[in-house]
């Protein structure tokens, strides 16, 4: 059975509703994850962000990203952070306030931002192609380990070096858990 | 609990809102579409970052705005002309990836650290260097 390339009895593409619906979760997950009180409904609405981003990916035309978006956010990221939340949680006192007292200055300074780059990117002229062009993942490969191939060393070291020092700063330090409090 | 989703369906109200402006700005075949995603994405992270009590929340606003940085990037180079740089693109939103979770875990240990010696995650209650 094909699919024709409009929805059905409306003139919108598959593509162009399934982009708006995507960066509405992408978005509305978002400001979830800024907004709401409760920490751990805060990360699990940034997994909800990071699965809608990987569909951007993958409308985009790149796939393997968006493979490694589900694998390291999703799967890796996103667990450390519920983790990290479900740690640090205080039950004798629970944060009234979310918010600093700065916050809305901060408002206004994201807003600012926002209308800045919006008319930035508005008023120029981007070169290049007006088409959307697909990778193939086989190319990217050999992207990765022809010209990019030092970058790639570099970056296994810096997790190595990541992970040591993950390791270093979260380790209990013996004599101050020896010691009864 | 009743604010919360009142303020969830504004939110989400708001942004079909902003999509359907995108469409009708050249929908998902424009540049333009995505960089302002990765705009209002960035600028949602900001806001959140600066806004914040939590240090944990904090953390998530970067990722928030490293995801959108990555965005713009896919977005250039899935619309360049030549083959050769979308490849170059998809290598360096890989590496910008792997950066990041080097970033998460070194963030969140030196959190769980802090809090170990300060019984609380909240950054402004950190305030030994001001004494």
């Amino acid at each position: 059975m094909a699919i024709g390339p409009t929805i059905p009895f409306t003139a919108i593409p598959w593509d162009d509703a399934l982009f708006v619906l995507l960066a509405g979760t992408l978005l509305a997950s978002a400001l979830a994850v800024v907004l709401m009180r409760d920490i751990i409904r805060c990360g699990l609405a940034m997994m909800v962000c990071f699965g809608a981003l990987a569909g951007i990916y993958v409308m985009a035309g790149a796939p393997l990203v968006a493979a490694a978006q589900v694998l390291v956010y999703i799967g890796a990221i996103s667990v450390l952070i519920l983790f990290a939340i479900m740690l640090t949680q205080t039950k004798s006192a629970p944060a009234r306030l979310a918010f600093q007292t700065q916050a809305r200055p901060a408002a206004v300074a994201a807003v600012v931002l926002l209308v800045v780059v919006l008319l930035a990117i508005g008023s120029t002229v981007w070169g290049g192609g007006t088409e959307r062009g697909d990778t193939e993942t086989a190319n990217v490969a050999r992207a990765l380990f022809g010209p990019f191939v030092l970058p790639f060393e570099v970056v296994g070291v810096l997790l190595l070096a990541a992970v040591i020092g993950g390791v270093f700063l979260a380790k209990r330090d013996r004599s101050t858990t020896d010691r009864p409090e | 609990m009743i604010r919360i989703f009142l303020g969830t369906a504004l939110a989400s109200v708001f942004v079909v809102g902003l999509g359907l402006i995108g469409l009708a700005a050249g929908g998902s075949r424009s540049l333009n579409a995505y960089l302002t995603l990765s705009a209002i994405l960035f600028a949602i992270g900001m806001f959140g970052f600066l806004a914040r009590r939590n240090a944990i929340s904090m953390l998530m606003a970067i990722e928030l705005m490293l995801n959108a940085v990555n965005l713009s990037i896919i977005a250039f180079s899935s619309f360049a002309t030549s083959e050769a740089f979308r490849n170059d693109g998809s290598v360096i939103a890989l590496l910008v990836i792997a950066v990041a979770a080097a970033e998460a875990t070194v963030g969140l240990s030196i959190v769980m650290a802090i809090y170990r010696n300060k019984k609380t995650p909240l950054v402004d209650e950190y305030d030994a260097m001001s004494q």
